[in-house]
C-alpha cells in the first residue's frame, strides 16, 4: 500500500514536472550521461571494465541508466568503474550519478545527495553448502561466521540484527565475498536480497539455502555528487520511470527470483 | 582419423584409453604429475616419448558427457591451442559427442604468458550468453587448454582488453584462475529425492511379483509396499512397453503387466555381463549370459547432446566424480566413451535430457556400479523396436 501511494505521488510529480528537453542539463561530457558503477552485482550490474573505463555492461542498474539518459534528452552514455564506497563518498567526482543499488542512508546523505528511491529491499542471507543444519531464526545465525561487503548496510543488519558471537567478516567486494560463500569461509552472507536471490537462482549447486530475508525496508537511490546540479531532472526522469512501469519491467527482465515467498528472519 | 583422447578421472590410479583406437597423449604427463600419479606417469614416459620432444601438437579440450576430453591439435604455444579451441571440434569429433561450448563468434585478440600467468584476450561473445553451465563450462575449456602452456600456470581472461565482471556465475573472473581451482570439488554431492510415494495399490504385491519375475523389480523389493523401487520398476516397464511415463501402476499398465513377456536383450553377445542402452525407449538393459538381469530407466543425451552409438567398454567405475566443467558431482559413475558415463543424478526425466551421460535414479545406480565390472561391454542403440 504504502509502495502504491508512493507511485501515484510520484505519477503527479512526474506530471508536474515536464521532461527537461526543453533545458538540457550540463554533464561532465556534453551530450552524455556518465555513470559510476562497481561491478559486478549479479542481475544489476555486470561487465568487463579496462581500469575505470568500462567497455561493457549488462544489468538492472544498467538499463536504468540508459532510461534515464533518455529521458534527459542525452545520446551517450558511459560508465565508470569504482569501488562501492566511494559511489556516495564526499568530494568531486568523474561521473554525473551513481547507479549501484545504493541504499539512502542518513549517513549517505551527509556526503552524497539522492534522488527519490526506487526500488524497496530487505537484506538476504544466504547460507553456505556446508552449514547442516542451516538455522531458520534470527538466534540459529548467531554462531555462524558471518560476512558482507565492506561499506553496505548487509554490514549493518549482520551486526546490529543477528548480532553474532563471532566478529562479522568484512569484505570488500561481491566476488570475493561470494568465493568465500563457496569454500565455506563464510557460512553465511548478508547482502541484498535481490542480489542473492538473483545469484542463488543461477547457480542452485553452490550455496545452500537462502535462508531468509531481514525485513530492513531500505530503498536504493540514484546517488549525486553533494550539491549537483544534475539532481532534480534526474529525479524527473526517474519520476517518470517509476510512474510509466519501466523500473518494473527492468525489475522483471533482470532480478530472477520471487523474493516474496522468502520467509522473514525473527 | 586418429585423436589422441583423453579424460580427466580424478580418483582413478591409471590414465584411461577410452577404446583401441584412442591413445594418450603424452603432454597429459603434466596432469598426471600435478594428480600425484607419478607412478604411473614415469611408467609411460619408459615407453613414451618426453613431452617436450614432441612440441608439434597441442592439447584442445572439448567436453563429451559431463567431462572434459582432450584432443591434439598442430601447434606448440598457448595462442595455437586457443585459436584450435575457438575453432571447435571436428565433424568427426562431434560425431563422437564431442562439444564445445564456446560461441562460434568468439575470436581470439591475443595470447601472452608472463611469470605463469596467461593473459587470454577475447572478444565479447566469449562472455556473453544467460546459461550459467555453458558459461562455466567454456571457461573451464579455456583455462585447461593454455594451462602448462609456455608455463603457464594460471588464466586471466580478459575481453578486448577488460576485466571480466561478473560475466561468469559464480567464478571470479577478475584474477587469475587455476586449474586446480576449477578441478576442486567445492560443493557438496547432492542426493536425489526419492520419487514421492502414491496412494495404496490394488494388488500391489502381485505385480511387484510379476514385475519381479520379468526383471523389472529386485526380488528382494517385492514387499507389498509402494516405494520408490517399485515405482523406479513400473517407470521401466511403461518405457519398455511404450506406454504412458508416469511410474504409477495404473489400470493400463496393470493390464500390460498381466500379459507382458520377460524382455530379452536386443543384441546377441558374449557371455558374461554386459549392457545395452536403448535411446529409443530410455531404459538400459543389465545383461548376464545373454539374459537380461534388470531393466532400468535413464535418461540419455538431449536432442543438442545426444548419446552416440557404438560399441563400448567399461573403463573405470568412479564413485564419486567430479564434472570440472559444470562443477557438481556425478554419482556412481561406470564411463563407457570418454567423459560418457553411466551415473546417478538428481533430475532423471522420464524423457533424453542429459549432456550425452546416461542418467540414472537413486534407486538403482548404486546396483548398475555394483553389476558393472571393467570392461564390460556396452552397446547404445538407437533403436530397439
Amino acid at each position: 500500500m504504502r509502495r502504491l501511494a508512493t507511485i501515484a505521488s510520484l505519477a503527479l510529480l512526474a506530471l508536474s514536472v515536464p521532461a527537461s528537453a526543453a533545458d538540457p542539463i550540463t554533464t561532465i561530457t556534453p551530450d552524455q550521461l556518465t555513470v559510476g558503477v562497481s561491478l559486478p552485482s549479479d542481475g544489476f550490474e555486470v561487465g568487463v571494465a579496462k581500469g575505470d573505463q568500462v567497455t561493457y555492461a549488462q544489468g538492472f542498474d544498467i538499463d536504468l541508466a540508459r532510461e534515464i539518459a533518455k529521458q534527459l534528452g542525452l545520446t551517450h552514455v558511459a560508465f565508470v568503474q569504482s569501488p562501492f564506497g566511494r559511489l556516495f563518498s564526499s568530494g568531486t567526482k568523474p561521473w554525473d550519478v551513481a547507479i549501484a543499488q545504493i541504499t539512502i542512508t542518513d549517513q549517505r546523505r551527509r556526503t552524497a545527495d539522492f534522488t527519490q528511491p526506487y526500488m524497496t529491499v530487505d537484506q538476504g542471507v544466504l547460507a553456505a553448502q556446508t552449514v547442516k543444519p542451516v538455522p531458520r531464526t534470527l538466534a540459529g545465525l548467531r554462531s555462524l561466521r558471518l560476512c558482507a561487503l565492506s561499506k553496505s548496510t548487509g554490514v549493518d543488519a549482520a551486526k546490529t540484527v543477528i548480532a553474532p558471537t563471532k566478529p562479522v567478516r568484512i569484505i570488500g567486494n561481491v566476488p570475493t565475498l561470494m568465493l568465500n560463500l563457496q569454500t565455506g569461509r563464510c557460512q553465511a552472507v548478508v547482502y541484498d536480497a535481490p542480489s542473492l536471490g538473483t545469484l542463488k537462482a543461477r547457480t542452485p549447486d553452490r550455496y545452500g539455502p537462502f535462508v531468509g530475508v531481514i525485513k530492513t525496508g531500505e530503498q536504493y537511490g540514484i546517488a549525486v555528487p553533494k550539491g549537483s546540479q544534475v539532481l532534480t531532472a534526474v529525479d524527473a526522469a526517474l519520476g517518470t520511470l517509476i510512474a510509466d512501469g519501466t523500473i518494473q519491467r527492468l525489475q522483471k527482465k533482470w532480478l530472477t527470483t520471487n523474493l516474496a515467498k522468502l520467509p522473514t528472519l525473527r | 582419423m586418429r585423436s589422441a583422447l583423453l579424460v580427466m578421472i580424478p580418483g582413478v590410479p591409471e590414465p584411461i584409453s577410452p577404446a583401441a583406437t584412442k591413445t594418450i597423449g603424452v603432454r597429459s604427463l603434466r596432469r598426471l604429475a600435478a594428480l600425484a600419479w607419478l607412478a604411473t606417469a614415469m611408467a609411460i614416459a619408459l615407453v613414451a616419448p618426453a613431452g617436450s620432444s614432441e612440441a608439434t601438437t597441442v592439447k584442445v579440450w572439448f567436453l563429451q558427457g559431463e567431462q572434459l576430453v582432450s584432443v591434439d591439435r598442430p601447434g606448440s604455444t598457448a595462442s595455437d591451442a586457443v585459436a584450435a579451441l575457438l575453432a571447435g571440434p571436428t565433424a568427426t569429433e562431434k560425431a563422437q559427442g564431442m562439444r564445445t561450448y564456446v560461441p562460434a563468434a568468439a575470436k581470439l585478440n591475443s595470447v601472452t604468458v608472463v611469470n605463469g600467468v596467461a593473459r587470454v584476450d577475447v572478444t565479447l561473445s566469449f562472455a556473453l550468453g544467460r546459461d550459467a553451465q555453458s558459461l562455466d563450462a567454456r571457461l573451464a575449456q579455456l583455462v585447461h587448454t593454455v594451462s602448462g602452456l609456455e608455463g603457464a600456470k594460471s588464466v586471466l581472461l580478459l575481453v578486448n582488453g577488460g576485466t571480466v565482471y561478473g560475466m561468469f556465475p559464480g567464478i571470479v573472473t577478475s584474477r587469475p584462475i587455476t586449474l586446480k581451482y576449477l578441478e576442486t570439488p567445492n560443493v557438496p554431492a547432492s542426493h536425489p529425492a526419492p520419487p514421492s510415494p502414491t496412494g495404496p495399490v490394488a494388488g500391489l504385491l502381485e505385480s511387484q511379483q510379476k514385475l519381479a519375475a520379468l526383471g523389472f523389480l529386485l526380488p528382494a523389493d517385492a514387499d507389498g509396499k509402494n516405494g520408490p523401487q517399485t515405482q523406479t520398476a513400473v517407470l521401466a516397464f511403461q518405457k519398455w512397453q511404450g506406454l504412458d511415463r508416469d511410474g504409477v501402476l495404473g489400470p493400463q499398465t496393470q493390464a500390460a503387466l498381466a500379459k507382458a513377456q520377460r524382455p530379452a536383450p536386443i543384441t546377441q553377445g558374449p557371455s558374461g555381463r554386459r549392457a545395452e542402452v536403448l535411446l529409443d525407449r530410455q531404459v538400459a538393459l543389465a545383461i548376464e549370459n545373454n539374459k537380461v538381469v534388470r531393466v532400468i530407466p535413464v535418461s540419455t543425451g538431449a536432442p543438442s547432446t545426444p548419446t552416440p552409438p557404438g560399441d563400448y567398454k567399461v573403463y573405470a567405475k568412479i564413485a564419486k566424480w567430479w564434472s570440472t566443467p559444470f562443477r557438481e558431482w556425478l554419482l556412481w559413475a561406470v564411463p563407457f566413451n570418454a567423459g560418457i558415463a553411466f551415473h546417478e543424478f538428481s533430475e532423471v526425466p522420464p524423457y533424453p535430457a542429459s549432456h550425452g551421460c546416461v542418467r540414472q535414479m537413486q534407486t538403482t545406480a548404486k546396483w548398475m556400479y555394483d553389476f558393472s565390472v571393467v570392461g564390460m561391454p556396452v552397446k547404445v542403440l538407437t533403436t530397439s523396436q
